[in-house]
């Protein structure tokens, strides 16, 4: 499990798995593609209403299947669509944050941010920044099993 | 009714036992060896009959039982008003798979305590164990040994055993490893998992009960395929649906046949939540578990 030693043909197959709130973060990554702005290609994104409807076990389950990392990413906290959503998942995502590590599965391949509908400048760094953590962690080596 | 401990099929083993009249409550024991927490009933099974108008359900309580009383109290699973609550102070139970295993004991005619041993007498003579030696890792890491809600106690009320920044060694324990042998103690300890689900059902906070998501096929979150991804994603359903409710009544650890140290797991979370949310769970009544709130001007998330 040298990750750090993971070949260039694997690096290029990193998947990360994106939760994405449909009235802000979903809005923001549009306007980041309208802007044109340059962003990696590991993201596949899954539009979600709300961060709050984002179980920890969206993030756990594929992680522990092989994905190589998840981002949760909705309205900044106070700025949720339906009030209170994004406060529910921040306590629950706190939590996960916490607990990954302990059962084995890298902490830094989960992340959770907030990117309102125009900031598309703002996605484009929380991509390129999630996906650099990604590649430098290496590939998931529950993946093989 | 009452729900309290009986002798079972031998002395070393107890079982629940539901007391419908006064001519049943010579079958109440308490030692040791009652190790069941008995509050699941209350919940779910078969066993317990729909309350009749203006009835009450007594049941006996150690201090980590009473605590599971008060997670089903707050979630409104449970009305005080419905239980009439004997509480008995605990001194530790014991690990009793252990105890056959090491002393490798059968044919048992009596159980008896004296002082700080327990006196077993099979067929052929008496076998001396020190209880301390043979208590489970839940009671060895015991804060609340006393009942924190009763009507009745019982006997008088001892001191803690453990501090609480004690608590969480075992957890600690386990953060000194590094990520990659905790990964690999996990893959090698869950791989035993044979997904009975005895630690969901033994679980008094494990309420979902058929539509368990585990089980559903809508949603469905687990395949009857055999692998270790599979039994992790078990395990994570389990131990996160009780994160910030886990009263570490150490059930699921307890019943685990694979003896797989389950409850491991949800002490971490209770870690967590104690670190991140400054909250501790079964101790309030009227507080709300911190995962089902929230708080607008979060400190330190």
């Amino acid at each position: 499990m040298d990750q750090s030693a993971a070949s260039g043909a694997l690096v290029d197959s990193i998947r990360i798995i994106g939760f994405l709130c449909n009235w802000c973060s979903y809005g923001g990554a549009d306007t980041a593609g309208v802007c044109r702005f340059k962003q990696p290609t590991d993201l596949r994104v899954v539009r979600v209403p709300c961060t709050g409807r984002v179980d920890p076990l969206f993030v756990a389950k594929p992680l522990i299947y092989g994905a190589d990392g998840v981002l949760v990413s909705g309205c900044h906290p106070k700025d949720c669509h339906y009030a209170v959503g994004n406060l529910y998942a921040r306590r629950r995502l706190e939590v996960l944050k916490n607990f990954l590590s302990f059962m084995g599965i890298d902490q830094r391949r989960f992340r959770y941010t907030w990117v309102s509908a125009s900031e598309g400048q703002r996605w484009q760094q929380v991509v390129s920044e999630f996906s650099e953590t990604i590649h430098a962690v290496g590939p998931n080596p529950l993946a093989r099993k | 009714m009452v729900i309290g401990w009986g002798t079972g099929y031998d002395p070393l083993h107890v079982t629940p036992v539901f007391l419908r009249g006064l001519e049943d409550v010579s079958r109440l024991i308490w030692n040791p060896l009652c190790v069941q927490n008995l509050t699941g009933y209350l919940v779910k099974g078969a066993l317990t009959p729909p309350l009749e108008e203006g009835k009450k359900i007594g049941i006996c309580v150690r201090g980590c039982d009473s605590r599971s009383l008060v997670a089903l109290i707050q979630e409104k699973l449970l009305s005080r008003e419905s239980l009439h609550i004997f509480g008995i102070p605990c001194r530790g139970t014991l690990d009793v798979r252990r105890l056959m295993n090491e002393s490798g004991l059968s044919q048992i005619r009596s159980v008896t305590i004296q002082g700080d041993h327990l006196v077993v007498q099979n067929d052929e003579e008496a076998h001396r164990f020190p209880l301390e030696r043979f208590l489970a890792r839940r009671c060895l890491r015991c804060r609340h040994p006393n009942p924190v809600i009763y009507d009745e106690l019982v006997y008088q009320p001892i001191t803690p055993r453990t501090a609480p920044e004690d608590a969480y060694r075992d957890v600690e324990a386990m953060e000194a490893r590094s990520l990659q042998e905790r990964h690999l103690f996990w893959s090698s300890e869950l791989d035993r998992c044979i997904r009975c689900y005895a630690c969901r059902n033994a679980c008094p906070l494990c309420i979902c009960q058929d539509r368990c998501i585990a089980e559903t096929r809508e949603p469905r979150w687990l395949t009857q395929r055999v692998n270790l991804p599979e039994k992790f994603l078990y395990h994570f359903i389990h131990a996160l649906h009780l994160a910030g409710r886990c009263t570490e009544c150490g059930e699921c650890e307890r019943v685990c046949p694979m003896e797989i140290p389950v409850t491991l797991i949800k002490e971490k979370l209770n870690q967590i939540t104690r670190d991140l949310l400054h909250y501790e769970a079964g101790l309030d009544p009227e507080a709300l578990p911190p995962l089902l709130t929230y708080n607008p001007n979060e400190a330190g998330i």
